[in-house]
């Protein structure tokens, strides 16, 4: 039971994530990441430096939300992995603000 | 006055190398939460899976803030509140009566590193217990055995800093598994991969750490002394001796050749199950990659051999000169690098001669023994430790607790599997509630924990619960008066060369320091040789051998008398295991990703990290005896069975099986953990567990 990345990093993708997580256990697509669960670690790392808390704990995933494991599990298997921290989307700033962050 | 939530720097108390500097948030004297410090080169700010959420530890509703007394039977855990007069008064009668009866050495203190602070750890209650005269409490659960091994070879040196890694060219991670039990040590030994070096794992199991390594080597569990052989065979073989290095700063090369030439890769391969081709391509990776580092993790001394593979694993570094720069060398416990005052610790002096030494594996069958004046134990005192998860023979010890006529005291968190059983219950802080000063067995930085908020209900810290002990006992020493400052400031020899420009106040303002040491890119202390040996060279013929079998005085509060004294090879070696017909397949129980031993196996965020209790098997094994993945089997050694699921996987070979440690059995259906198939047999060095060298036998339950 790993951590995930939320809907909430969607039009965001500010991958500060990326750059403290100590297994490069992060993968990527045009919009947003999502977490491997074979590799992460569970260190939580990466929570308290996602600007739009998108990374959470499954233990702590509200019932709605449990659809993001099996998502992250899947997604991460076939997108690339990403190494190293990017630039944001465009779009993140006016997500992060809509977010209330 | 409301006030807003500030920032507190603490350590992390638990029994883990990474001994991390932690930011603890406080509002409202509670705990909010807790972050890794960015700030320290080795936290990196992250914590890990155990410790993340330390506040719920904190203030989980199931803590024990309150002493209590036992109102059902045995085992049944049903307890009310008592006051602390009234708990002491009563454990301070009942202790009085037995010594005037029986002497005070049917009284048995146990414990482990349920905290590893300083003050508040390991020998915070020897010198209660020593100026008593309690029987000694001889605590092997962890790296005594490798230390005998390693101090026999290199004596008692850091030898490494574990941030040196990076410069490593290859990189041996041998029964050890960085990313579940040594997670800040991770990142260093990425870059070195990153930079080129190979990093090989040798480990029955494909851990993560070997899903993510160059090569992982799954040779069969207890032949790690028989590789390493192997490797010097090779290594002699191939005239890859670092010629210079051994001729200086080594002692009997000859006798090591010799015993290696028994170790050609044909028969290696044989015991081993790994190829000639991988030994030898081991040996040639290992030996021509300068500088080449062996990290050892604490599962390398866990079977009958593990001793002896520290003595061979420590002979490597020296055969191929890798001592010789930073990043070269061994890396099995920095901590000898802290000059802790042992002595101030434990007063060993207070010991009397005669006093008997019982080793903390044995606690089920000391429990049980009787000599002709009736049981060697009347009565147990147990703190920072949790024996019914911990230590092997489960069934033996919980046979043991039931005894009416114990009289069983536990100092506390949570009612453990262990507190179940208990007369009183005392109630002891969390590391949030009280001042630590944290050496490390994993780097080099000291770490100061100042409480983060005021003790829970009556919690207190193990040196207050011994000072409170000592003046219901009448004793009147100035050592139980000391402060938990003074006790702190007393622990270290702040005069040692390795804390010059270090202060304790200097640490109460920052938090941690580095040791006064060579940067990481320049710490190659055995460039030139200088090992605390005997003989202040790499003892590959051990000379200490001659004195048998032993365990260091700081595991065992400093009795020197009753050591276990039987004969020791002064060569590296490899004993063949015993085979059980009837039960083909050898466990390995290790420590579990989520857990910290028994630490954590309690609460739910954990639990819901680590999953139900599995067993892991290969799919030969488990289609021989018709198992399929998920079902509910049960495992069964000669000491006795547990049930678990069964997860088919071929990250274990044929003929291994794994199932970690630390979940409780009071959460289980069958009561029973890895420990009640676990025997409580020792290793070939130091008194080191052997639970991963168990013979069993797997079956579905029906």
């Amino acid at each position: 039971m790993p951590h995930v990345v939320t809907d909430q990093c969607d039009h965001c993708r500010y991958t500060e994530c990326v750059a403290v997580c100590p297994v490069e256990c992060f993968h990527a697509d045009e919009q947003r990441l999502y977490i491997d669960p074979i590799v992460c670690i569970d260190c939580g790392a990466c929570v308290p430096v996602c600007p739009v808390k998108a990374v959470v704990d499954v233990f702590d995933l509200p019932v709605d939300a449990r659809s993001s494991i099996a998502l992250n599990a899947e997604l991460s298997k076939v997108l690339p992995l990403i190494k190293q921290k990017q630039s944001p989307l465009e779009t993140a700033e006016a997500r992060r603000l809509a977010l209330g962050f | 006055m409301t006030q807003k939530p500030n920032t507190v720097l603490g350590a992390c108390p638990h029994d883990c190398p990474d001994t991390c500097s932690i930011v603890a948030t406080i509002d409202k004297g509670r705990v909010i939460s807790v972050q890794g410090n960015p700030d320290h080169p080795f936290t990196a700010g992250r914590l890990c899976v155990k410790v993340n959420h330390y506040e719920e530890r904190v203030h989980s509703p199931d803590r024990v803030l309150y002493p209590l007394r036992r109102v059902g039977p045995k085992g049944e855990a049903r307890f009310e509140r008592i006051s602390w007069d009234e708990a002491l008064r009563t454990i301070g009668a009942r202790w009085k009566a037995l010594i005037s009866e029986h002497g005070p050495q049917v009284i048995q203190p146990y414990s482990y590193l349920g905290t590893q602070g300083t003050i508040n750890g390991l020998n915070v209650g020897d010198p209660f217990f020593n100026k008593m005269g309690a029987a000694i409490s001889e605590r092997t659960f962890c790296d005594s055995g490798a230390c005998t091994g390693y101090i026999m070879t290199l004596g008692p040196t850091p030898a490494m800093d574990p941030e040196s890694f990076v410069h490593s060219r290859c990189i041996l991670l041998w029964a050890s598994n960085p990313m579940s039990t040594n997670v800040h040590m991770w990142p260093f030994i990425a870059e070195a991969q990153k930079r080129g070096a190979k990093v090989i794992v040798i480990d029955p199991v494909r851990t993560r750490s070997a899903q993510a390594a160059d090569v992982h080597l799954a040779l069969r569990p207890g032949t790690d002394s028989a590789l390493a052989l192997g490797m010097i065979h090779v290594i002699i073989r191939d005239g890859l001796v670092d010629q210079d290095y051994v001729e200086k700063y080594t002692v009997g090369f000859d006798a090591l050749a010799k015993r290696a030439k028994e170790y050609a890769p044909e028969r290696v391969a044989e015991i081993t199950g790994l190829t000639v081709a991988q030994i030898e391509q081991l040996s040639h990776d290992y030996a021509k990659a300068q500088p080449s580092a062996i990290r050892i993790g604490v599962a390398i001394e866990r079977n009958g051999n593990g001793g002896q593979a520290v003595r061979a694993l420590s002979s490597l570094p020296a055969l191929v000169g890798a001592f010789r720069k930073p990043g070269g060398g061994i890396l099995q416990l920095p901590l000898w690098a802290f000059p802790i005052r042992w002595d101030k610790l434990m007063r060993p002096e207070w010991i009397k001669p005669g006093t008997p030494v019982r080793n903390q594996w044995k606690i089920g069958q000391d429990l049980l023994a009787t000599d002709d004046k009736g049981p060697i134990i009347r009565s147990l005192f147990v703190y920072n430790a949790n024996p019914m998860v911990v230590a092997a023979e489960q069934g033996l010890i919980r046979k043991g607790l039931m005894r009416e006529d114990l009289f069983t005291v536990v100092s506390e968190h949570f009612i453990t599997d262990t507190a179940r059983f208990a007369d009183i219950v005392l109630p002891a802080t969390t590391q949030a509630e009280q001042l630590d000063l944290m050496f490390s067995w994993g780097h080099l930085y000291i770490t100061m924990n100042q409480p983060w908020i005021a003790p829970l209900g009556e919690a207190v810290p193990n040196t207050e619960l011994f000072r409170r002990l000592a003046r219901e006992m009448g004793m009147d020493d100035p050592q139980f008066s000391l402060t938990d400052d003074e006790l702190a400031q007393q622990s270290y020899d702040w005069s040692a060369p390795a804390l010059q420009g270090i202060t304790y106040e200097s640490l109460k303002v920052k938090g941690w320091a580095r040791l006064n040491l060579p940067d990481a890119a320049h710490y190659a202390p055995h460039a030139e040789g200088g090992f605390p040996t005997p003989s202040g060279k790499v003892e590959f013929e051990a000379s200490m051998a001659a004195g048998g079998n032993f365990v260091l005085g700081v595991f065992r509060q400093g009795s020197e008398e009753f050591q276990d004294g039987s004969p020791v090879d002064s060569l590296p070696s490899w004993t063949p295991p015993k085979h059980d017909q009837h039960r083909p397949l050898t466990l390995i129980s290790p420590k579990s990703h989520a857990f910290l031993n028994s630490g954590y196996g309690n609460m739910d965020r954990q639990l819901s990290h680590a999953g139900n209790q599995q067993v892991s098997m290969h799919p030969d094994d488990a289609a021989r005896r018709g198992i399929m993945h998920g079902q509910n089997v049960s495992v069964t050694s000669s000491t006795g069975s547990f049930h678990a699921l069964a997860d088919i996987t071929t990250d274990v070979a044929p003929g291994v099986v794994q199932s970690a440690m630390g979940y409780w059995g009071s959460g289980m259906a069958d009561g029973a953990g890895v420990n009640s198939a676990n025997p409580a047999r020792y290793g070939d060095l130091g008194r080191s567990p052997a639970f991963s060298d168990t013979r069993v036998e797997i079956a579905p339950v029906a």
